[in-house]
């Protein structure tokens, strides 16, 4: 008796196991960012972050800040960008794209050894080597036109079971040969709902 | 008509539109001078009966490439929510490919509008493409 109940149960769990399985979409590519992504209520997507860095740019390129650098293509250090929300993710994924759209395009050039916190410590290091044997350790150095840095916050609030976050992406481009900033642009995202969806 | 019908029909009209809808009030009764002709390949027909783009402007920013400006109207009688995606063509009508170039999402209240906008990637865009699509409810 007891041995069918236990057969009985075997059972049901392989059905129910079978049936869960079924009724679930099987895994397929979709565009990175495209309205068939995965929208989280608290976390930043990865479409959140393609929009902030496309909004960015239409802003640099818009007011044509970039072409007031006395370099051609302007120089640009990038510094720190903070990520302030909860959401985990890794900065480079905004910066990364910004860089690509503006070096490739031949708009500017990101200063990689430049600074304490330079991107490429070896390349620096060598460079600066080479500057001093050469007797010019400060014009062999490179001289950016600008600094870009930054922060992503967010505002979370709650009615009912509705939950709503807003994340702010915000960048500043300062001179650097006059310390003042040059540009600065924030860019928004309200996300409303009571739990993650797919589709935008 | 008869007056019992009426009044329903009236009813059921104030009920549809008076709901988050809104009044807009403009100044211009005539077209932007950088207003531009477009053409529109419907595949959803929905998305055209209720939203539905207005005058679309064209004209260099600041900085030297074009800036693109759609009005985006709203005839439904609820908010809706739209994906929009902007792609730049250059002079032979070849996409630039660019990172500017990735889906967002807009809202327009009922029976209002709002201005979508995208800037091209640099000098050598001279057109672009405009793909809207409904948001999922």
């Amino acid at each position: 008796m007891k041995s069918l109940a236990v057969h009985h149960a075997a059972c049901i769990a392989a059905l129910t196991t079978i049936v869960v399985s079924g009724c679930g979409s099987p895994a397929k590519y979709v565009e990175t960012g495209s309205p068939e992504s995965v929208v989280s209520v608290g976390d930043v997507d990865m479409q959140d972050i393609l929009k902030a860095s496309s909004g960015m740019l239409e802003s640099l390129i818009e007011t044509g800040i970039l072409k007031t650098a006395s370099a051609k293509p302007a120089q640009l250090v990038i510094d720190k960008v903070v990520n302030d929300t909860s959401s985990q993710f890794d900065v480079g994924e905004l910066l990364y794209r910004m860089r690509e759209q503006l070096v490739n395009s031949g708009q500017a050039t990101v200063v990689t050894t430049f600074g304490a916190n330079a991107e490429d410590k070896t390349a620096q290091e060598q460079l600066r080597a080479q500057a001093f044997r050469q007797g010019n350790a400060v014009d062999g150095m490179p001289s950016p036109d600008f600094s870009l840095s930054g922060k992503i916050t967010q505002v979370k609030r709650q009615a009912g079971n509705t939950q709503q976050t807003t994340y702010t992406f915000r960048l500043t481009l300062t001179n650097i040969r006059t310390g003042l900033e040059a540009w600065t642009k924030t860019v928004d995202m309200t996300k409303q709902g009571t739990r993650n969806s797919v589709g935008f | 008509m008869n007056p019992a019908l009426r009044f329903t029909l009236c009813s059921a009209a104030a009920a549809l539109t008076a709901c988050g809808s809104v009044n807009t009030t403009y100044t211009r009764t005539t077209p932007s001078a950088t207003a531009v002709p477009t053409k529109t390949q419907v595949n959803d027909v929905l998305t055209q009966i209720f939203l539905s783009a207005g005058e679309v402007r064209m004209f260099p920013s600041k900085g030297g490439p074009l800036e693109v400006q759609v009005d985006v109207i709203n005839n439904g009688f609820s908010y809706r929510g739209f994906s929009y995606r902007f792609d730049w063509v250059d002079a032979n009508g070849s996409v630039i490919p660019s990172q500017l170039s990735v889906w967002k999402t807009s809202n327009v209240p009922s029976g209002g509008s709002t201005t979508i906008r995208a800037i091209a990637p640099s000098e050598a865009a001279t057109d672009f493409r405009l793909q809207v699509r409904r948001a999922d409810q």
